[in-house]
């Protein structure tokens, strides 16, 4: 008899960050706060998407994108950061790759950067402080 | 230094403290210092300029700063270290960038800068020709002062 037979299945729902075909989709996060790209990452990997890279400045998350394209699904995207800001690494990123599903995560009050990003090309927007269930069904909703 | 420009920041800590904490938040009383402050241990900085300007603080002890970051992050941290100061840096982000939404709808228009953090013993601020105005919050991990010394620009 197998072992495993014994346990009950608890949770037959599937991860969300594996797609149909079982494969984990892969995100590249792009922020200068350490603290912040250690809860994307939390949230993420804990519903089994794979966090394949982190860049701390816009200009570092370009060059990782086009480094790791064609394998990368995601971008979750900071706005204010030092060096070169969300945006324009935004509208580098679209210029490469015309399908790059790009996230933006800002913080609140920045409405008319995130309305910027959307009209650039942002698949969609998070807005800090992170909530578990915000991040994940705004990253889900562009998976699919 | 009119008390609608710190009621903003005092709400806006209020809010993502319970948020981020999950835990309460008391809000004690507010006052008022002229003179040279000390400041406590682990002090975010902000400064603001525009219509207004001046500067927020938001001041906690060592102790405290540590068993916010911990609870942030979900694991026990010990130390002021690159991820306690990121993560205070955060708290101050999320803080000032409420707050500024709603003096922003109140017709305020200013900028902000980006947080700084400053950490040290016995240290203390100086706000030439303007007041401060401190409203202590009080949550488990300890005592959070919001310090707002903000002018209208002449």
């Amino acid at each position: 008899m197998k072992t495993t037979s014994d346990f009950p299945s608890l949770n037959e729902r599937d991860p969300e960050g594996v797609s149909s075909d079982g494969k984990a989709y892969r995100v590249l996060v792009v922020d200068d706060s350490m603290f912040v790209t250690k809860q994307i990452n939390q949230i993420l990997t804990s519903e089994g998407f794979e966090v394949v890279a982190t860049a701390a400045d816009g200009a570092e998350g370009v060059e990782k994108y086009k480094e790791l394209y064609p394998n990368i699904d995601i971008v979750t995207m900071d706005i204010t950061m030092p060096r070169m800001d969300g945006i324009t690494a935004l509208e580098k990123i679209i210029e490469f790759d015309s399908d790059a599903k790009v996230i933006m995560v800002s913080a609140l009050g920045k409405q008319d950067l995130v309305k910027k990003s959307l009209m650039v090309g942002a698949k969609n927007y998070i807005v800090k402080p992170l909530n578990r269930s915000q991040v994940l069904e705004r990253v889900v909703s562009v998976c699919k | 230094m009119r008390v609608e420009y710190i009621n903003p920041f005092v709400e806006a800590a209020f809010n993502i403290m319970q948020e981020v904490l999950q835990e309460d938040v008391v809000r004690k009383e507010l006052y008022l210092k002229k003179t040279s402050q000390p400041v406590m241990g682990v002090a975010a900085l902000v400064g603001l300029a525009g219509d207004v300007e001046g500067r927020v603080l938001i001041d906690m002890s060592k102790e405290s700063a540590i068993g916010i970051a911990s609870a942030m992050n979900g694991e026990k941290l010990s130390e002021i270290d690159e991820l306690v100061k990121a993560t205070i840096t955060e708290l101050a982000n999320m803080v000032t960038g409420q707050a500024v939404t709603k003096l922003h709808d109140l017709g305020f228009k200013f900028d902000l800068t980006p947080p700084s953090i400053i950490t040290g013993d016995n240290m203390q601020v100086t706000d030439l020709n303007v007041e401060a105005l401190i409203v202590p919050l009080s949550v488990p991990q300890g005592l959070v002062e919001i310090n707002v010394a903000i002018r209208e620009r002449i």
